[in-house]
């Protein structure tokens, strides 16, 4: 349940309650409808070299998909997401708990750190392709620098959040300071690791997209930029709405992951919007 | 639950500037150090790789300048920064008045949530593509792009803020004789504020690099095309020049985002650098 | 009875920052000393320097001079880098928080120490498990912290110490933030405990009533800087009846003589 229908639902009596969550249903799927008469009536009018026919983008899909053309370009896709947000997130996560033990260098870097967050780093591309050439490597950068930073950012934050009294005690307690690395600070930091994850996954799959607009021939970037200097518009909206849907489900994944895992947080959790 | 979050990132970075234990001199002295560190990677890497791939530090500055003085760097920029402005406008201004107007409608809010969260977790750059189909190679395309990214941004902080807000407080306002409109006024909009600017905040950076981001993909000018074009021509110090240029774009708004916020939110107490445990 | 534990002349005050005068002593010249087996408890005025002088104990602070000096040898007290927390597990720390793992159950988190001193074994396991019925939270070993109420929350933080069996254990108003119901049955589970085991606690509160109910001995520590202002044998007879203790004859004697010490 989203925190917008909780707000919805939440002064109602029960009764009220099932009733207004069937109303909110109705009230989404007649929302649904608007939206598909929309586009249609817009591809109509506004020409199908502009807008595609939703009944045209939908046989499409399924054309691609029967032939392979959907599961090959997704697999690309996916692939150099899944290897350069390893390359990322590693760093990220190492990094912080290098930095851990060394406070004076911490210091030195940071300003650096802070504000190469604000560099734009799709802007980097060009450079890449000019620098490693037209393979993967200047994807795998992109996609690196974009999850880094994020996890970087919180996984720091997560380990100084750690209270000092639990480190204290867990020492008194008889814990070495490996111990209390893998016990106390990987546990504290998770939660933060996780909400950098949330904004990172996504992330790398939206930079591989991106990266393939102008960079290599295969994957779904490739498929949409391709099908629009084609003017093939369908293809467009084919490729787009595969890419939308492919970032919307790692995020629910992510989401129920998390969930999974955090179960010893207390409930408080919608604090997190 | 799929609602974003984003503040832990606003956390992170308050943690990093957060004080360590060394005295300011000789941190400052550290950090001077790193810099001239970077600055001879930066030129031992140009010397022995050669300029034709990484341009010199001192070339670039020459570039720089040279850039300015005619007018052609400060060209592109008013451009791209003019893309940013109309579209974080455009983008911004309805994302922070609509949950004000959806706050007395909370089924209306519930019907459109799912939209709104698709809305949020979706690759808005992917749209580039449809964008520049639908409104050519011109700025509009580039403010469309630009409008989607930060909407959604400020459209969710802006909903927390309202939500945040202690029904206490709006409690006591009613009891002592305060109307809606008063109280959305003084009561949820100043409560709200912070939670915008955070938006806002976030967004920004994210409006610039959509704009230089649809730039390069199609575009006759801006800060993204001058990227684009150079690299066709191997000028790494041009493209070097054109980045330091985004790069103090960006700075230069944060700045400016930092300012107005300060003036908006003295009632504050100052951020919590007595907080720190012991 | 030998001393197990001894304080000697222990002064603290905090170290200067750049540009900043040192802060004014917080601890001045303490010495006192407790016996193997004893229940000492300290009383002083809020905000007196009592945790820190735990925290110096415990080896998780330093202290500016003096000596601490457990069976006969002399603890580290130097510079932090040195300190010894909790002397290897010699010294047993109840904290005024209750510092559970939030990630791991009630029963998790007293297996902890256990845990992380190699010692986890079918028998130690078993003695858990009994320490978890003693105080009465069979049912509750697999829910987390913040399902736990305040009161159940400090027996686990308590048998989390008992379960490894320190020499001394070190109590800092362990059940300051509880309703004074609880508070009552969590003075009597710990006396419970105690009895079985006789061992040696240093118990710091500023509450007299339970100073006197569960000690043998109390100390008064005076206002910053702290030092001893006075000592008091406390005779009343165990096994004590917490709830009857007020009425006591030598509980009227020791209040007022206790109260007085106290600013």
């Amino acid at each position: 349940m989203t925190t917008a229908e909780q707000a919805a639902t939440l002064p109602a009596e029960p009764d009220g309650i099932k009733w207004r969550h069937v109303m909110v249903r109705v009230g989404q799927i007649g929302l649904g409808l608007v939206f598909l008469w929309l586009w249609k009536w817009g591809a109509n009018s506004a020409g199908e070299s502009y807008i595609a026919d939703p009944f045209k983008v939908w046989d499409r899909l399924i054309e691609i998909a029967r032939t392979g053309e959907l599961a090959r370009h997704t697999y690309v896709t996916l692939r150099i997401s899944a290897i350069g947000f390893a390359i990322g997130c590693a760093a990220g996560v190492v990094l912080p708990f290098a930095l851990r033990r060394m406070p004076r260098l911490t210091d030195a870097i940071e300003p650096y750190i802070m504000a190469s967050v604000g560099v734009p780093k799709y802007a980097l591309i060009p450079l890449f392709i000019l620098w490693f050439g037209i393979n993967d490597a200047p994807k795998l950068w992109l996609i690196g620098l974009l999850v880094f930073y994020p996890v970087f950012i919180s996984v720091f934050a997560g380990i100084r959040s750690v209270d000092g009294r639990l480190l204290d005690i867990a020492r008194v307690l008889g814990a070495s300071e490996s111990r209390i690395s893998v016990e106390v600070i990987w546990h504290a930091m998770l939660p933060f690791f996780f909400s950098g994850l949330k904004i990172s996954v996504p992330r790398a799959v939206s930079a591989a997209i991106i990266a393939e607009f102008l960079v290599g021939f295969e994957g779904i970037g490739f498929y949409i930029e391709n099908a629009r200097q084609q003017m093939d518009v369908t293809g467009a909206f084919v490729g787009i709405a595969v890419a939308i849907a492919l970032v919307l489900v790692m995020n629910a994944l992510l989401v129920w992951i998390d969930k999974r895992l955090s179960a010893w947080r207390p409930m408080d959790r919608h604090m997190e919007l | 639950m799929t609602t974003p979050t984003l503040s832990g990132q606003a956390a992170g970075a308050a943690a990093l500037l957060r004080g360590g234990p060394l005295g300011l001199l000789a941190r400052k002295r550290d950090q001077l150090l790193v810099l001239v560190v970077l600055l001879a990677i930066w030129q031992g890497l140009s010397i022995l790789l050669g300029e034709y791939w990484i341009g010199t530090p001192w070339g670039t500055v020459r570039r720089l300048v040279s850039g300015i003085a005619d007018g052609e760097l400060l060209q592109h920029a008013s451009y791209t920064v003019a893309e940013a402005i109309i579209g974080f406008l455009v983008g911004g201004i309805p994302a922070a008045a609509l949950p004000f107007v959806l706050r007395r409608l909370p089924m209306v809010t519930a019907i459109i949530d799912p939209i709104m969260v698709g809305g949020y977790g979706s690759p808005k750059l992917a749209l580039a593509p449809l964008f520049i189909l639908w409104f050519g190679i011109g700025i509009e395309s580039k403010i469309a792009l630009i409008v989607f990214t930060v909407f959604f941004i400020v459209y969710f902080s802006t909903l927390a803020g309202i939500r945040a807000l202690d029904p206490k407080l709006v409690q006591m306002a009613q009891m002592s004789g305060a109307s809606e409109s008063d109280i959305a006024r003084h009561i949820i909009f100043p409560g709200a504020v912070p939670h915008i600017f955070a938006g806002l905040r976030i967004a920004m950076p994210y409006s610039i690099g959509a704009a230089v981001v649809a730039e390069l993909i199609s575009a006759n000018r801006g800060l993204g095309y001058m990227i684009q074009l150079r690299s066709m021509n191997f000028d790494t110090t041009g493209i070097f020049v054109a980045l330091a240029a985004v790069c103090f774009i960006v700075a230069v708004a944060n700045w400016i985002v930092n300012i107005v916020e300060r003036h908006l939110l003295l009632w504050r107490p100052p951020a919590d650098v007595t907080a720190q445990k012991e | 009875m030998a001393a197990l534990l001894e304080v000697r002349n222990l002064s603290k005050r905090f170290a200067s920052r750049a540009g900043r005068e040192p802060s004014p002593w917080i601890i001045r010249d303490l010495s006192f000393s407790v016996a193997d087996g004893e229940f000492l408890t300290i009383v002083g005025p809020s905000g007196g320097g009592k945790t820190t002088l735990l925290n110096m104990i415990a080896q998780i602070d330093t202290a500016s001079g003096g000596e601490i000096v457990f069976q006969s040898k002399s603890a580290p007290l130097g510079d932090k880098t040195s300190l010894k927390p909790g002397l290897n597990c010699q010294i047993g720390y109840v904290t005024q928080e209750d510092n559970l793992l939030p990630w791991r159950t009630c029963l998790e988190n007293v297996l902890f120490p256990l845990m992380a001193q190699g010692r986890l074994n079918d028998e130690t396991r078993a003695h858990a498990q009994s320490l978890i019925r003693a105080v009465g939270l069979e049912g509750w070993e697999k829910h987390y912290p913040h399902e736990l109420s305040g009161g159940m929350r400090k027996r686990t933080s308590l048998i989390r110490t008992l379960v490894y069996d320190p020499p001394v254990i070190l109590m800092d108003e362990p059940f300051g933030a509880v309703d004074a119901q609880t508070r009552v049955q969590l003075q009597e589970d710990l006396l419970r405990l105690w009895n079985l085991g006789r061992k040696t606690i240093v118990f710091v509160t500023h509450d007299i009533t339970e100073a006197i109910a569960l000690a043998d001995r109390t100390l008064v520590l005076t206002r910053q800087p702290s030092s001893v202002a006075g000592e008091h044998i406390i005779t009343i007879p165990r096994p004590r009846d917490i709830r009857d203790i007020l009425t006591h004859p030598e509980f009227v004697d020791l209040y007022r003589r206790i109260r007085a010490q106290v600013q």
